[in-house]
């Protein structure tokens, strides 16, 4: 019961941080406006790319709204411990989280969920103002199946992605424990990889052995699978063996995740170094 | 300006990391596009989008290390620094600018090395006016990263939470990885005409023209008129929102309040 109420504390700061420091509804308009712009950004390279050589089709820019509105939800997790710990350490409230009877694991769970619980909502925005935005902008507009069960498919999907976020939360924590200098760094690196590798633009199969292999690997992957299952193929077994994967996986994530996390705040500890600040 | 400048080439070359933490962005969304275009079939466009990315490690050290440069100043006091000593602020920015391009230079050379090897572009450049539309859309970016940088001052935290909402929009509407005016433009003539007015619409224009059309100096003229115009006003812009935001923030004492 502790530990529930510890991620609520952490869901309610984390969400206080991210939508509070202005209107909300102003807060979640400039939070918007980034993701839009990066799946237009993307729709526009293909419909260039693809008009000029007569390869244009619906469905594929279907692909890449879907995939790259997932994309923006899935490259803000990789920011979320890093910025709580980096902040945390510098605001010296990392050191006061630390020493609670829960500590941080939940705290850092509790930003991740604030995470989603702000960009959720933005990936359905993003989905919605693309689909109107591609039609004005190229003349055609992704062939999307909206109905409620697709909604519910794609939000389960999102659902279920959660624990390998968060285990990727855990992970790069453990990073950021050990540094006060280039905290950005590494989450810079794993957001713009998952960009290549987690088939948010194109399929693994464009990547060569054994960089596709790589892909084929990673849970958010299947997350990018399942909903387009969900919304653009209307395929139920592509739907169910994606999510299978992603739950399995993201356990696998998430376990690894809080024992990396584990040893390196506790070895963070030994050498001093987890209320670090430098100038 | 010199002073200020040299502290930023220092920092960045005498901590060769930061050419690391730099070039992870610009590099991994230029290849994401590059192997978007090649997926569509289009190889041959790939430049493009390495030329983007070169751009983008520029356009990031605009918005991140000028337009909110001077908010990160302030939480760590060095702003009131500044503030006291009796070079003009605008002095400080300006050398903050060329500082920043000499900073981002080896991020950005990077990302083309790696780019070019990667994906084998073919490129047939004009290298004049390359040369010249590099300069001048450097120019005008950061005179428009010095304007920011003044409006800034009247913000506190938010500045970053703008940063973040604002990037990726220019970043689209001036067509980094695909001609946003123009042939090839899927943008309608109004939206041309706004994204227009972003320094790097024209630039990221005037250098696809220049690197893989062979269009000279002469061919991109308008293009680099319009730049040098656009530097001029952006320069004048910021030295008066700079002065007018200085003397508001003295007279409500909030300049140096951090933490807001």
């Amino acid at each position: 019961m502790k530990l529930v109420r510890a991620v609520f504390a952490s869901v309610w700061m984390g969400w206080q941080r991210e939508m509070e420091w202005a209107n909300p509804v102003f807060c979640l308009i400039i939070k918007t406006v980034a993701p839009i712009a990066a799946v237009l950004t993307a729709a526009a390279v293909y419909w260039f790319g693809s008009s000029f050589a007569g390869l244009f089709t619906p469905e594929r820019l279907a692909y890449i709204v879907v995939g790259s509105s997932l994309y923006g939800q899935v490259g803000a997790y990789a920011y979320v411990p890093t910025s709580a710990i980096a902040e945390g350490k510098w605001s010296n409230l990392y050191p006061q989280v630390f020493i609670t009877p829960p500590s941080s694991i939940p705290y850092l769970a509790g930003r991740c969920l604030a995470s989603f619980a702000d960009s959720a909502p933005i990936v359905g925005i993003s989905l919605a103002v693309s689909y109107y935005a591609s039609y004005i902008l190229f003349g055609k507009a992704p062939t999307f199946i909206v109905t409620t069960t697709s909604a519910l498919m794609t939000a389960a999907a999102l659902v279920a992605s959660l624990p390998c976020a968060i285990g990727l939360g855990y992970v790069l924590g453990s990073y950021s424990v050990f540094v006060s200098r280039f905290e950005w760094a590494l989450p810079s690196y794993v957001s713009g990889l998952l960009m290549i590798f987690s088939e948010a633009l194109f399929p693994a199969s464009v990547l060569p052995y054994p960089f596709s292999f790589v892909a084929e690997a990673l849970p958010f992957t299947y997350l990018m699978r399942a909903s387009r299952a969900a919304l653009i193929y209307d395929s139920w077994s592509l739907y169910t063996s994606s999510m299978t994967y992603l739950i399995i996986g993201g356990l696998v994530f998430l376990a690894v995740g809080i024992y990396t996390f584990r040893i390196a705040e506790q070895s963070a500890r030994r050498k001093g170094l987890l209320d670090k600040k430098v100038m | 300006m010199y002073s200020r400048a040299w502290v930023r080439v220092r920092s960045t070359y005498g901590e060769p990391l930061w050419v690391a933490v730099n070039l992870a962005v610009p590099l991994l969304s230029s290849l994401a596009m590059a192997l978007l275009y090649g997926s569509t079939g289009l190889s041959r466009y790939t430049g493009f989008a390495i030329l983007g990315g070169i751009m983008l490690a520029f356009w990031g050290n605009v918005l991140w290390s000028m337009a909110s440069q001077f908010n990160w100043d302030k939480e760590v006091g060095i702003f009131e620094i500044y503030l006291v000593s009796p070079a003009p602020i605008t002095a400080i920015l300006v050398g903050m600018s060329l500082g920043g391009i000499l900073a981002t230079l080896p991020s950005a050379a990077l990302v083309a090395l790696i780019g070019w090897a990667v994906f084998s572009t073919t490129i047939s450049p004009a290298w004049d006016a390359v040369l010249l539309t590099f300069l001048l859309t450097l120019a005008s970016l950061y005179a428009m990263g010095m304007l920011m940088s003044s409006l800034y001052l009247a913000y506190g935290r938010e500045a970053e939470s703008m940063n973040s909402a604002i990037g990726e929009p220019i970043s689209f509407l001036s067509g980094l990885y695909f001609p946003s005016i123009g042939v090839g433009s899927p943008f309608p003539f109004a939206l041309q005409l706004v994204a227009s007015v972003i320094p790097l619409t024209i630039g990221m224009d005037a250098l696809r023209k220049s690197v893989f059309y062979s269009g000279s100096a002469k061919n991109v003229w308008f293009d680099l008129m319009i730049l040098a115009v656009m530097a001029v006003i952006l320069l004048y812009l910021s030295d008066r929102a700079l002065t007018a935001l200085e003397n508001k923030g003295r007279r409500e004492g909030t300049l140096v309040v951090r933490l807001r």
